[in-house]
Order: C-alpha cells, then sequence, then structure tokens
C-alpha cells in the first residue's frame, strides 16, 4: 500500500525539469511541483498517472521511488510511505529492494554494455548470492523469451529492445512495486503492443503498477483507476467505469491524448520495403512500390522529390536502406512512418547527405544533386535538439544558421515563432519545446527548402502536439518541403498530407 | 535451460594475468630496470605482445604493431645516417618514441581489447580494489561510447548546419565541440545515475559479481615465463650467469 | 538525507562520468602525439582543454576523496593503455595534495579549484618521465644503430627539459583553470547545468 499524504514539493534551484514542451507567450511554465496530493495505492493496482507537461507525474513517481528527496533536492512536506514506512527516511538502496523503475529513456538507464550483466545488476548490488542471481535471471529470460538479446551489446540494441532489458532487468528483482515513466515515448507501435502485453502478465502476478504517460490509448483498458493532475494538484479521479465513458474530446479538453487505439493505417499510403540482406544478395532487386498509391494532383517533375538508388551500408557490411526510388511531393508535408526505428533515422541522415556512406541521388525541381550538395538543400531538425545548439545566445543560433547574418531578418524569424523575447536567452536555459521552436528558427533561417523533422513530438502532451502541427504547417505555406519522421498517429492526422510507410523486410 | 555463458571464460589469461604483464612490460621495457642484465628479457618482453595478440586474433592490432617497428628500424637503421638537420631531428624522435612506448602500448591494446569490463571489475574486487574506484572505473567505460556517440550526433549536426573548420573560427570550433558534448553528457549522465541508485547501486556490503574468472593453463604458462626471466635477469645481475 | 561526509553512489558515478569526458578529451588530444613531433605538445594542450572539464567537474564535487579518485583513475588508465605506472604512483600522491588544495578553499573558492587543477595536471608530465631519466639504460640495447644514434638521441631528451615540462604543464593547469571557470560562467551557469 502506497500512500502519499499532504504532499507538497516544490524543486530546489540546481534541479530544473528536463520534459516536454512548455512555454510559449502568456502561457505559465509548469515546473513539475506539487501542491497537496492526497493518493493511495492499493497493492495489485495499476494507477495510469497523466496530465499536461510539467504537471508534476513524474515529481510522483520520484516521491515513492525515493529520487525525491535523496536525488533531487527540493522543499518536501507531507509523507510518502510504503506499507508504513517513510520511503523520503529510507536510503535508495533500500527503497530498491521492494520498488523498481522503468525511465523513459532507454538510452541512459543502462549501468553495464551487455545485456546479460544489465540483467543481474540489480540483484548484484544486493549482494545476492551468485547462483541465486543465475537462477533468477534464467527465470526472466526463459519467461520474456529473451535469448536471442542475450550477451549482446546494448548499444546495438533497437529502442524497443533496450526498452525490453530495461523491463527483463526490473522482472529479475521480484519486487512487488514497478513504476514506469513515460516508457513508450521512444518506441513504435509494434513495441508499444508488447509493451502492453508485459504489463498485462505484470498485472496478473499481482504487482503494484504506477505508469506516468502522455500516450494514454494503450493503457485504457489495463489500467484500474487513472488520476489526471495539473500544475500540481489532482483535478480528477477516474476509476474504470468513468474512465470508459469519456470520449476523445473530453480527453483533448484536458490537455490529454486521445485513448484510441490507433492501429489502423489510413487509406492512401505508400509501403516502401527495406531489404533483409540475405535476400538482396540473391535476388538483387528490389521492387519500386513507389508508384502505387500517389494519386493525388499531377505528378510532374517540378512537383515531386524524386529520390534514387537510396542506400546506406554500414561498416560491418550489414545494408541499412535501400530504396531504389521514392517520390515524395514538392510543398507538402509527408510523415514517414514504419517499425524500424533505425532505418528512418538512417533514411533522414541519408536524405541530409550526412555520413560518406550514403549513396543515392535526389532530383528536386529539375536538379539533381548528389550527397554533398544535399547538405545544402536538406535541413533536419533532430530528435534531440541539444545536440544542434551550440552558442550562447538564440540570436546567435538563428544568425550562424543564415547565410548571410542579418539582425533584422533573423528577429523577425524569432518573432514568428513567439521567441522574439528569448533573444539574448542562452538556448540551453530555454524548456524543451522552446529549444525546438528555436531549432525550426534555424531552420527557416537557413533558407532552405527541404526541412526534415525526426520525431518531433515523442513525449508531448496534446496541447504542444498541436502546437508542433501548426508550426509544420506554417513552414507548408512557406513553399517548404517538409517531411516528418514520427510514430505519433495523433500528429499525422493532424497535419501531414501524405505517408510512406518504410517497412523491414526481414521483419515479415 | 542454461543461457547464461558466465560459466565459460571467454579470453585465454585471466584478467589478472594481463595487469601482470603490463607491470612487467613496464617496469622493464619502458622503465628500463634491470639494465644490461635484463636485455635480453628486455627483448623479449618487447615482442610478445605481438604474439599475445595474434593469438587474440586481433589482426588489426598486430598489424599496426608489426608496420610501426618495421618503419621505425628501416628508418634508424637505413635513413638516418643519411640526413641531417631536422629531418634527422625528425626521425630521430619518431623513432625513439616510437619504439619505447609501442611495446606498452601494444601490451594495452591486447588488454583492453581482449577484456570485458565485468572482467576487469572483478578482478578487481578479486586483489581487493575499494568500491569508491571500482564504481567510477565500471561508469567511465560504460560511458565512453555515450560520449563518442553524443560528439558523434553533434558532429553530425555541425556538418548538416553548415559549419565547418576554418582558421580564424579554430578555437570557436572547439568551443562549439566541446560545450555541447559536455552539456549532453553531463545530463545523460545524471539520468544514469538515478536509475543505477534506483536499482540498489551504493549500498553497503559487498556487490557480487556473476562474470567467471580464474587462472588457467595459459596463465600458468605466463607466469612461468615471466618468473623465469626474472630469475634470469637477476642471476644475471648478480654475475651467476 | 543527513549531510554525509562519505562519498555515496552518486558521487561515484559523478565521478566516472567526467573520467569518461576528460579522458575523450585528453585522447582526442594524444591523437596527435601520434605525430611524435607533438608530444611535447601535450603539456601544453592537455592542461588547457582538460582545464575546461575539470573546473565543471569541481562544482559538482563537495565531498573529500573525489578529486583524488579521479588522479587515481587516470594513473590506472595510463597504465592500461600502456604508458606505465608512473602516472599511478606520481598520481597518488599529486591527487592527495589537489584534493587537500581544494579542501583548504572549503569546496568553495575558485583560487583553490584553479591551483587544484594545476597540481591535478602532474600526472600528464609523469608519464614522460621514461624518456627523460631512463633514457641512456636504455639505448644501451640497441647498439646495432651505432652510437652516433643514441647520442643525438640522448641529446634530445635532455634531463633539464623535464622541469621545463612541468613548468609548463603547471602554467598551462593554471591558465586552463581559469578558461574553464570563464567557460562556466559563459554557458554552463545559463544552461543551469551548475
Amino acid at each position: 500500500m502506497i500512500e502519499l499524504k499532504n504532499v507538497s514539493f516544490t524543486y530546489g534551484s540546481e534541479n530544473g525539469i528536463e520534459k516536454g514542451a512548455a512555454g510559449g507567450v502568456g502561457e505559465t511554465v509548469s515546473n513539475g511541483s506539487l501542491n497537496n496530493i492526497n493518493l493511495s495505492i492499493k497493492d495489485g493496482e495499476c494507477l495510469l498517472i497523466t496530465g499536461g507537461s510539467g504537471c508534476g507525474k513524474t515529481t510522483i513517481l520520484r516521491l515513492i521511488n525515493g529520487l525525491i528527496p535523496n536525488f533531487f533536492e527540493g522543499l518536501l512536506s507531507g509523507s510518502v510511505t510504503i506499507n508504513g514506512q517513510n520511503v523520503s527516511q529510507t536510503e535508495l538502496y533500500d527503497t530498491a529492494k521492494t520498488v523498481s523503475t522503468v525511465f523513459q529513456n532507454p538510452r541512459s538507464q543502462f549501468f553495464n554494455v551487455d545485456t546479460t550483466s544489465e540483467l543481474a545488476f540489480a540483484c548484484e548490488n544486493q549482494g545476492m548470492a551468485r547462483e541465486e542471481i543465475l537462477r533468477r535471471v534464467n527465470r526472466t529470460v526463459v519467461e520474456m523469451q529473451l535469448e536471442p538479446l542475450m550477451n549482446k551489446s546494448l548499444f546495438n540494441l533497437s529502442g524497443g529492445q533496450k526498452q525490453k532489458i530495461a523491463c527483463a532487468s526490473v522482472a529479475v528483482t521480484g519486487n512487488d512495486i514497478i513504476l514506469l515513466d513515460e516508457p513508450s515515448a521512444n518506441l513504435d507501435l509494434y513495441s508499444i503492443g508488447e509493451l502492453k502485453e508485459l504489463l498485462k502478465k505484470w498485472k496478473s502476478e499481482g504487482k503494484t503498477i504506477v505508469v506516468a504517460e502522455h500516450r494514454i490509448s494503450y493503457l485504457w483498458d489495463i489500467a484500474d483507476r487513472t488520476v489526471i493532475l495539473n500544475e500540481g494538484q489532482i483535478i480528477k479521479e477516474l476509476s474504470r467505469p468513468q474512465m470508459y465513458k469519456l470520449t476523445e474530446n473530453d480527453l483533448h479538453k484536458m490537455g490529454l491524448r486521445t485513448n484510441k487505439d490507433c492501429r489502423v493505417k489510413p487509406d492512401n499510403d505508400t509501403e516502401l520495403v527495406m531489404p533483409d540482406n540475405d535476400t538482396l544478395s540473391s535476388s538483387g532487386n528490389n521492387t519500386d512500390l513507389s508508384s502505387s498509391g500517389l494519386t493525388r494532383g499531377s505528378l510532374s517533375k517540378s512537383n515531386i522529390l524524386l529520390l534514387q538508388n537510396f542506400r546506406y551500408k554500414y561498416k560491418t557490411g550489414y545494408l541499412a536502406l535501400s530504396i531504389p526510388q521514392m517520390q515524395i511531393p514538392v510543398g507538402q508535408i509527408t510523415a514517414i512512418t514504419g517499425n524500424n526505428g533505425d532505418g528512418k533515422t538512417t533514411f533522414l541522415n541519408c536524405l541530409c547527405g550526412l555520413g560518406h556512406r550514403s549513396k543515392g541521388t535526389i532530383e528536386f525541381k529539375g536538379k539533381t544533386y548528389k550527397r554533398k550538395a544535399r547538405q545544402k538543400l536538406v535541413y533536419l531538425v533532430m530528435q534531440d535538439v541539444n545536440h544542434q545548439l551550440f552558442t550562447e545566445s538564440v540570436m546567435d543560433e538563428v544568425l550562424i544558421s543564415q547565410l548571410e547574418p542579418n539582425e533584422e531578418e533573423a528577429h523577425k524569424i524569432l518573432a514568428s515563432l513567439d521567441l522574439d523575447d528569448f533573444a539574448k536567452r542562452h538556448p540551453q536555459s530555454l524548456s524543451g519545446g522552446q529549444k525546438q521552436r528555436v531549432a525550426v528558427a534555424c531552420a527557416i533561417a537557413s533558407g532552405r527548402e527541404i526541412l526534415l523533422f525526426d520525431e518531433p513530438t515523442s513525449g508531448l502532451d496534446y496541447t504542444h502536439m498541436l502546437q508542433i502541427g501548426k508550426i509544420l504547417r506554417d513552414l507548408k505555406a512557406l513553399g517548404k518541403t517538409v517531411i516528418v519522421v514520427t510514430h505519433d498517429r495523433e500528429l499525422i492526422e493532424e497535419c501531414c498530407d501524405n505517408e510512406m510507410k518504410l517497412l523491414d523486410y526481414s521483419k515479415k | 535451460m542454461e543461457v547464461l555463458c558466465s560459466d565459460k571464460k571467454k579470453s585465454l589469461l585471466d584478467p589478472r594475468t594481463k595487469l601482470l604483464l603490463l607491470i612487467f612490460v613496464s617496469v622493464f621495457v619502458i622503465g628500463n630496470a634491470g639494465g644490461d642484465a635484463a636485455a635480453e628479457f628486455r627483448v623479449i618482453l618487447n615482442y610478445t605482445p605481438l604474439l599475445f595478440l595474434l593469438c587474440a586474433r586481433r589482426w588489426r592490432a598486430f598489424l599496426f604493431g608489426v608496420i610501426f617497428y618495421t618503419f621505425a628500424y628501416a628508418f634508424a637503421v637505413l635513413l638516418m645516417p643519411h640526413c641531417k638537420g631536422f629531418l634527422n631531428f625528425l626521425i630521430l624522435a619518431m623513432t625513439g618514441i616510437v619504439l619505447r612506448f609501442l611495446p606498452g602500448i601494444l601490451t594495452g591494446m591486447y588488454v583492453v581489447s581482449t577484456t570485458t569490463v565485468s572482467e576487469f571489475i572483478c578482478a578487481m574486487e578479486r586483489i581487493h580494489v575499494p568500491q569508491t574506484i571500482t564504481i567510477p572505473l565500471s561508469v567511465m567505460f560504460r560511458f565512453f561510447p555515450t560520449v563518442a556517440e553524443e560528439a558523434g550526433s553533434i558532429n553530425k549536426a555541425m556538418s548538416m548546419r553548415d559549419i565547418k573548420f576554418g582558421g580564424k573560427k579554430a578555437l570557436q570550433m572547439i568551443e562549439y565541440r566541446l560545450i555541447p558534448m559536455m552539456t549532453c553528457s553531463v545530463k545523460i549522465g545524471q539520468e544514469l545515475s538515478a536509475a543505477s541508485l534506483t536499482r540498489g547501486l551504493g549500498g553497503p556490503g559487498k556487490r557480487t559479481n556473476i562474470c567467471k574468472i580464474g587462472f588457467g593453463f595459459c596463465d600458468i604458462l605466463v607466469f612461468l615465463g615471466l618468473g623465469a626471466g626474472l630469475a634470469f635477469s637477476i642471476l644475471r645481475a648478480c654475475g651467476v650467469l | 538525507m543527513e549531510d554525509s561526509k562519505k562519498l555515496k553512489g552518486k558521487d561515484l558515478i559523478n565521478i566516472g562520468i567526467f573520467a569518461a569526458i576528460y579522458f575523450v578529451v585528453i585522447m582526442a588530444l594524444a591523437m596527435l602525439g601520434f605525430i611524435p613531433i607533438f608530444m611535447p605538445t601535450y603539456s601544453v594542450l592537455m592542461p588547457l582543454f582538460g582545464g575546461i572539464v575539470f573546473m565543471l567537474f569541481l562544482t559538482k564535487v563537495k565531498k573529500f576523496g573525489m578529486v583524488w579518485i579521479m588522479t587515481i583513475i587516470m594513473g590506472i588508465l595510463m597504465w592500461l593503455t600502456g604508458m606505465s605506472y608512473y602516472a599511478l604512483v606520481i598520481g597518488i600522491v599529486t591527487g592527495l595534495i589537489a584534493e587537500l588544495i581544494l579542501k583548504k578553499g572549503e569546496y568553495k573558492s575558485v583560487k583553490c579549484a584553479v591551483l587544484s587543477h594545476a597540481v591535478f595536471c602532474f600526472w600528464i608530465v609523469s608519464n614522460y618521465i621514461p624518456l627523460f631519466f631512463f633514457a641512456d639504460k636504455y639505448w644501451s640495447t640497441r647498439q646495432n644503430f651505432g652510437q652516433e644514434y643514441i647520442d643525438a638521441l640522448t641529446r634530445m631528451f635532455p634531463k633539464w627539459m623535464f622541469p621545463v615540462h612541468i613548468v609548463l604543464c603547471f602554467g598551462f593547469g593554471i591558465v586552463g583553470g581559469l578558461l574553464g571557470h570563464k567557460i562556466l560562467k559563459k554557458h554552463f551557469e545559463k544552461a543551469g547545468i551548475v
């Protein structure tokens, strides 16, 4: 039994929240603090905590697993108890014996470099006997069918596989309380399906599960109860029957994503098949599927972006990408979807002309561009915006992106994105959403015709997803060709004109 | 069903033996202990890393070593007498430094490429190195690829934004690369820290390690070889041999 | 939680993370040294750029032992990569001194921080020791190269160069520390990492 009684918490000065988007002009910036929360969670219950960005859902999880106040400092009042024991006053390594947590970013939750050690990690820390650890790991591997993933380097796994290992390492400990912090944020639909099955299984084993999520659709029929937070307070608590009564509109009004399971493909999509390396070497030819499906408008040469012979081969000989031909309409917003996470990023890199292993040409408005030339034509807004911001001020970022630094022009661009007030601020001091807008400002400033976006809405709530949609539409109005790699169904329905699906041949 | 391979020893030698090897190379080759008495031993130690690399099938490192040795010798013997002045100096520097450090570097390459992090930490724990050292060490090893990844992404971002190395801007370039790399790494580090702590890292009491290491036949061979060389050199020094 | 002076898991992980970042920077600079003529530049470049990383590291250090452990780890790394054990042996001593300097400033003073870095950098110079001090004996095994070669090589690494390197290293350690501090203020504070 987990109980939060009259809990209030504000983060200390040095610990900001690195979460989603917040802070357009006039918006209050929610910072994850909590205000007089009263919550009890029964044993074996599956609780969903949701709300807009910065509402405090992660904060609640951190209170339960002890990271607050042992890791994140701040002002805490009220009590958090698990089975009567006060968590805030217990050492983290003791709480770790009852509570396990799965984090949002698979990349940064692993302590080891290989999968097997990772599974054993938590038990090793407790000083468990070697045989016992091996027994438990074996049991989990068999139960979750993880044999093919054993003894592999964690750096070579896909996002979905990494999250599986993270969940497995939780299962090895056998802890009864499992917390998950936006576990689906970086996963594609297929992996989310697997996650859902795992949660069902844990539930049947009687584990207490608490999930903080934006993408609530996959949890809607597993959660026993939903708690909706806003600015640190519980504004709604819903039991199962009440949850089913809610329509999509009700949720949207509360700033939440849809509860509908989005697995239905829209009609007009094109499927491109990516090769399995064995078939490629034997058959040699990949069928051109790109001409099926695109029936809107007249497709003359000036209207399309033609990709030809796109290939990317890793050093090891592994062929990650092979697209003989692909047509993307100019001046429209095209979504690229598909289950193969790595393939999509490789595709974007190839399109940008990054990496000397990318081969292929594109034809744009009658001109052919080889790899190097593409770098001046295409601008990529990366998934992790932090990789793209280097300078001291937002204004500088825009200025170095322009071909010829022009302050007046820069101000105009910033103003169009509600960023003019932040011109002098250091890019790293902005919220996630603001940083993303800075990256978009740089994209516009570069003057390039083709703009690529890599998962711009992962981890964003409804309101901010709409904001991104609007930005994309504004870019389209400017005449840009926008290509978005995403698995966010709602974004696609919101603003995308076409969709193209990249399939992994080997998964068929 | 046994799915773990932890019972199988992955590499030829126990990590502790490799560490011993490193000590010997350091002391005798780089450190030049024993002077003339250890001369033969030193020569053998010079080339044993190559042997190990061969056994471990590290072809590239092996080739690297052979090529460097060959070139250094060739330069020293053939070219040196014919060049004067700056070129002479250059060749001198190259060969001198290369020959001095190469055995050590090759041994280092062998050790690093054939030992997994878990094995290394296990060895450290066996020789009673305290947790205050082993934990930072394992975090560090695990974090290297992450830092490299971050640096790579930043490089990509820079070339995508068309910001290149230029003479005047060289210092700025370093700033632009170093700062984001550090910022990103620190942030990831924070997340990693939190995640590890929620899994019980840093508790009192001894940590178990599922990795298995132990001395085997090859280790004994190495011990005997090193011991013999040492004995030989000592006897030499004492004037017996 | 109680303010304990003991190093906790969080601190140990921090050391590891910064050791990784620091070492990556050092390695990048060391690659230059593959053109052996640049080896002496290690005393200049490494303290200079390492200072940036180190100063950031210091803002996370509030307990005794963190710098000392960092120095030892650098020493172990040097040993593992085949640069011999001097960095480790000397590092154990200089690391402690650097730590004590920091402690004197109660982990808050900037001056002590910069000084501490300069002392910390000593491990870089200790890698040079074999080149300077044991040169003659070494070259005696290379008789087949000719006496001229040996003499020339010994001349190239005269013993007096070593103190020069120490001074250079220390001096640039100070510069690096100051540079690091400046960058801290310029970037990291605004970014909210400090």
